[in-house]
């Protein structure tokens, strides 16, 4: 078991040092196959782990493998070391067989581009960063890789580097992190001080004999790491932006799993949270508020790739909310289901971009069902998938997070139950917005130049290679039969699964699974109705043009952040500079030294400016020798 | 015996360079040569190093002015012998650079970077007050002439700040020295007790502040940063700076602990400011230099809130931090000379896009640039998650100006590496400019190895930095 999740772990790291280290000796598909193999690899150790779980019962099933000292420092120590549970072996089954089919799909869509190799060294230093998460079997190293994807995430959303708006958005994704990255940190050094050690599961269980002011400030901590990775409110301003790197990129990294890593922690922690539970409730209700107003920004978006960016937002609010109630199977289910479906959209949608040349504008785009048959296919199923709509995946996981928000009851449970519905109602209209918008309607003209990130490509003509169908292929039936694995009031496998680790502190009744996806179903097809209606007359789904500016403006929040933050930081650095640090600090020293060197005069200004300086710092010594030992007497 | 060796090698190199009537390229070789002599022999001291055993190591004592109590001792405990390894491997990367870029009057320029080693190496190691001031200021007079004679436009105003500035620190050191001395009745380290005396620690203090530099003492960095040739600005702020850690480490806390304790508010909100101030003015420097400058300027803050931490995890933090620092800071200085020599200038606003086919270039700077900002799982992360950790027992507040600091060292470090690498290129950069040459590859290239090494273990140095790794009971006991 540990042995499989060791290698699990480490194959996609030496995938990346080898396409590393060998540079142009390797050709550009072999670089390709390097990652996709080694990824696979990885999914073949996540199964060993698994089944060997499987076998085994109870406490048996979590098992914390140390391979040496990372670090130490006084009686604090922190190992390298990997925690195997059933939550981390289902997230490793998912990191590394989502993100084996889409770096698979990379060797088509990516082939040609200039720097294939470095994209796959990336990706699997994503994985690898990913796996890391995931297995962390203490908070610091989990923070390790926390960091490491936000790296990797930086690299690939810059990948296109010649791009000023490629870096742009990969310095804005970096800097929102690091914040997060800082509070979190934050927070494990208050653990560090109440605990001495890191160590999963130990540290959780020191949760409880905290300080209710203290576990507050670590939750808060966690919590700032969480939102900023998961790119939920207030720290979200970086995902959209982040659809400037490549589409496979925007599928494994910010969609299907990266993003989520919110809700892991949020799970893995969830003692610390359930100690502090205003904090457990806040995220919840910022989940809520994300979950809606991402929904409602996605319903002007014009670029294919944002839209479905907005619903990744979107989504990841329901796994807050759902992580924020104590509902953890159904947040990790509702997480693993999104993998499939979302990035099975953002796939569909890299062959639909590669077919127009790098067009992602909507409004150039329409009738495509003809021209892309499969692909229309998959795409309507990740769409309704999305939706929630019977018998797919996303059904499954978001009515069972709905019924538990109702079920947790009082006014907290009413209004997390009453948005997450109007989040349904969304979802439908912007996700069959898109679907129309693309599939439907009249072919438009040709668009002479493609705009976007990736504009440079050769149009495709066609649905791609194998290599880019068969990961479509795979991930359709994932979206399609994934939900069954909890089916209310049949089985829930899944749920019980997770639970091992994380006792959920809901439970729907069969009752309330029933009544809530009847209500949850009923407005998916009314947003689906609206969707429809729209587009047949030619109008918008926003009419109002105020709403439709602040919409488009996603609510202010990049400019209200750029007043708040970044121009009182630039103006401050620039004050600092103009005012102190070149008046005072710098310049009084050069008159100083501009005078000596007028006194020392001709060409041995050096020299006798230094020996000018010398006599008078020798004066001044025996003076202030003379003080001290006046002093010291 | 081999600590003796450690000082006296490069000083007798130096001489030697001095003395041979040798090519422009042989000098500059045999002194490359003699320092990575220098790197092999502190191998072999590292290997004769019993970490377990604490106390002070390899050590040499002779009587020297027996009347007054002054003796050469010499010796490491394991925090300075790290930070000797540090120094000795940025000195011969430095001297690597010095005659791959060609120097004018080798034979002085690099008589004067060996003897600078062994000053460097001698003020790592002594174990006597005023041997150890005999040694710092033997750093200073070489690195006079070296920014004065070898550096840029305004050296001279450079090199006339930052001789007022070391002086001014120098002359109170010397005070401190001298009335410490006379007080216990011997200059020896180990032979000394403890002090009480604030106006003596003082004086120490501000010296180490000065050399650091810390805010506000730092008026001499922008200038002697930009003006001096890009190695010995590297050395200056990857090791000379290091020199003051070590004073803090060895004299000022154990030496007088009553008054760090009292003023150690003053040094750790000082420490403080230091670290958001640099960060800032490196977040608007407008050339590759301001950048790498002030966030030193910032990471010597960072040290010295771990250092007056006064805490295990805030120690441990500290020597770590300071050897990382000292490779971060080498690589990204020689780096940033490597791109100064290919466009002619450091201006960010003439640089851009250099990415696009030079991939070994991008690559390391890239690697450099994110142990830099101290990306998770990087030797600086741990060495700056130790500081944030240890320096939270003295309030909460400086924990916060920590994360503070790792915002901001993100913005800065990103600006830089976006403005080399990435977008269209800038008017400096033209379509034939190269890539990193396989000889400056040999150069950085260890550095970022050592670097990358570190990430993998970085208890490597934080467990071994104090007997029984336990720091603030060897403060107390086997330093004080």
């Amino acid at each position: 078991m540990v042995a499989g999740a060791w290698f699990c772990l480490l194959a996609p790291l030496a995938g990346a040092l080898a396409i590393t280290l060998a540079g142009e000796r390797i050709s550009r598909r072999q670089a390709g196959l390097v990652s996709t193999l080694t990824t696979f690899a990885a999914f073949g150790g996540a199964l060993v782990a698994f089944v060997a779980m499987w076998a085994r019962e109870g406490a048996e099933r979590e098992q914390l493998s140390t391979a040496y000292t990372w670090l130490a420092a006084g009686d604090f120590e922190v190992g390298l070391q990997i925690l195997v549970d059933p939550l981390s072996a289902v997230m490793m089954l998912v990191v590394s067989g989502v993100g084996g089919l889409i770096v698979w799909y990379s060797l088509g869509y990516m082939a040609g581009d200039d720097e294939e190799r470095r994209y796959f060294a990336y990706m699997s230093l994503f994985v690898f960063s990913m796996l890391l998460l995931v297995e962390a079997g203490n908070l610091l190293l989990l923070l390790v890789g926390w960091g490491l994807v936000g790296l990797a995430s930086y690299l690939l959303i810059g990948f296109w580097h010649h791009r000023p708006e490629a870096v742009a958005a990969a310095k804005k994704a970096f800097v929102m992190n690091a914040i997060g990255d800082a509070t979190f940190a934050l927070g494990l050094v208050l653990l560090v001080w109440q605990a001495r050690t890191l160590e999963l599961p130990a540290v959780l269980e020191e949760a409880d004999g905290l300080s209710g002011t203290i576990v507050t400030l670590v939750a808060l901590g966690l919590l700032g790491g969480a939102l900023a990775k998961s790119a939920q409110l207030p720290l979200h301003t970086w995902l959209p932006d982040a659809m400037e790197g490549p589409t496979p990129v925007s599928a494994l990294i910010h969609a299907a799993t990266m993003v989520t890593a919110g809700v892991y922690l949020l799970v893995r922690a969830h003692p610390i949270f359930e100690a502090a539970p205003d904090v457990q409730h806040l995220a919840a209700g910022l989940g809520a508020a994300t979950l809606l107003l991402a929904g409602l920004v996605a319903l002007v978006q014009w670029d294919i790739k944002r839209v479905i960016a907005y619903s990744t937002m979107s989504q990841i609010g329901y796994m807050f909310l759902a992580a924020g109630i104590g509902a953890y199977g159904f947040a990790i289910f509702h997480l693993v289901t999104h993998a499939f479906f979302k990035a099975l959209l953002f796939l569909a949608a890299g062959v639909v971009i590669h077919h127009l040349a790098g067009e992602q504008d909507i409004r150039r785009m329409g009738g495509l069902r003809a021209a892309l048959p499969r692909t229309h296919v998959a795409f309507l199923v990740g769409t309704a998938a999305l939706v929630g709509l019977p018998p797919l995946a996303g059904f499954w996981s978001k009515d069972a997070i709905l019924a538990s928000a109702l079920a947790s009851g009082g006014a907290l449970g009413w209004t997390l139950f009453s948005a997450g519905l109007l989040g349904a109602l969304l979802t439908g209209a912007y996700a069959f917005r898109l679907y129309y918008a693309v599939f439907h309607g009249a072919p438009p003209e040709v668009s002479p130049e493609p705009h976007g990130p990736e504009a440079a490509h050769e149009p495709a003509h066609g649905e791609g290679p194998l290599s880019m169908l068969v990961p479509v292929g795979a991930l359709t039936v994932l979206s399609t039969l994934g939900g069954l694995l909890s089916v209310p009031g049949v089985w829930h496998p899944f749920t019980h699964w997770v639970s091992e680790t994380a006792e959920a502190l809901v439970e729907p009744s069969t009752g309330e699974d029933y009544l809530t996806s009847l209500v949850a179903v009923t407005l998916g097809l009314a947003g689906l109705w609206l969707a429809r209606r729209a587009f047949a007359s030619g109008r918008q789904l926003v009419t109002s043009p105020v709403a439709w500016r602040a919409l488009e403006h996603k609510l202010y929040f990049d400019e209200l952040y750029d007043a708040l933050f970044y121009r009182p930081a630039a103006a401050l650095a620039g004050a600092l500079r103009r005012e102190v640090e070149e008046p005072v600090v710098e310049r009084s020293l050069d008159e100083l030294g501009a005078g000596t060197l007028e006194l020392g005069g001709g060409v041995a200004r050096v020299q006798s400016g230094l020996l000018r300086t010398y006599a008078l710092a020798v004066a001044l010594a025996v003076f202030v020798l003379v003080l001290v030992f006046v002093a010291v007497r | 015996m081999l600590t003796t060796a450690l000082i006296v090698l490069p000083v007798a190199g130096a001489l030697l360079v001095a003395a041979l009537p040798l090519t422009r390229v042989g000098s500059a070789g045999l002194a490359f040569l003699v320092a990575l002599l220098e790197v092999g022999l502190w191998v072999v001291a590292a290997a004769r190093f019993d970490f377990d055993a604490g106390g002070l190591q390899l050590g040499t004592t002779r009587e020297w002015v027996e009347s007054l109590g002054i003796s050469y001792a010499v010796g490491f405990y394991g925090f300075s012998l790290w930070l000797a390894g540090a120094a000795v491997i940025v000195f011969a990367a430095a001297i690597g650079y010095a005659l791959w870029a060609g120097r004018d009057r080798p034979r002085a320029y690099h008589a004067l970077m060996l003897f600078l080693t062994g000053a460097v190496v001698a003020t790592f190691a002594a174990q006597d007050v005023l041997l150890f001031y005999v040694a710092f200021e033997a750093m200073l007079i070489p690195l006079y002439v070296l920014v004065g004679v070898w550096g840029g436009e305004r050296r001279l105003v450079a090199t006339l700040t930052f001789v007022v500035y070391t002086m001014a620190g120098s002359l109170l050191m010397l005070a401190a020295v001298v009335a410490f001395g006379v007080t216990q009745g011997t200059f020896s380290l180990a032979g000394s007790g403890t002090s009480d005396n604030t106006w003596i620690f003082l004086g120490f203090a501000v010296a180490f502040a000065i050399k650091a530099p810390l805010f506000p003492f730092h008026g001499w960095l922008p200038l002697a940063y930009r003006q001096a040739p890009v190695e010995v600005a590297a050395v200056l702020s990857a090791i000379v700076s290091k020199t003051a850690i070590y004073g803090f480490l060895r004299i000022a806390l154990p030496k007088f602990p009553e008054p760090a304790d009292e003023l150690s508010v003053v040094i750790l909100l000082l420490a403080g400011a230091g670290l958001v101030y640099g960060s800032l003015l490196a977040f608007r420097a407008p050339d590759l230099r301001g950048i790498v400058a002030y966030s030193s300027l910032a990471q010597m803050g960072l040290i010295t809130l771990g250092v007056f931490a006064v805490d295990d995890l805030g120690l441990d933090g500290a020597v770590l931090q300071s050897v990382n620092h000292a490779l971060v800071s080498a690589s990204l200085f020689l780096l940033v000379g490597m791109v100064e020599r290919r466009c002619g200038t450091g201006d960010l606003a003439a640089l851009g896009g250099m990415a696009r086919g030079r991939p070994v270039l991008a690559t390391v700077l890239l690697v450099a640039g994110m142990i830099a900002l101290a990306v998770p799982g990087s030797t600086t992360f741990a060495g700056e998650f130790l500081i944030m950790a240890g320096v939270y027992g003295q309030g909460w507040g400086y924990a916060a100006i920590v994360a503070v600091g790792i915002v901001l060292a993100a913005m800065y470090t990103l600006r830089l590496i976006s403005a080399v690498l990435h977008v269209r290129p800038g008017p400096a950069v033209r379509e034939e400019t190269l890539d990193l040459r396989p000889g400056e590859l040999a150069l950085v290239l260890p550095l970022v190895v050592c670097l990358l090494g570190l990430s993998a273990w970085p208890a490597l140095v934080s467990q071994s930095s104090f007997p029984g790794n336990d720091p603030v009971r060897a403060l107390a006991e086997e330093l004080g």
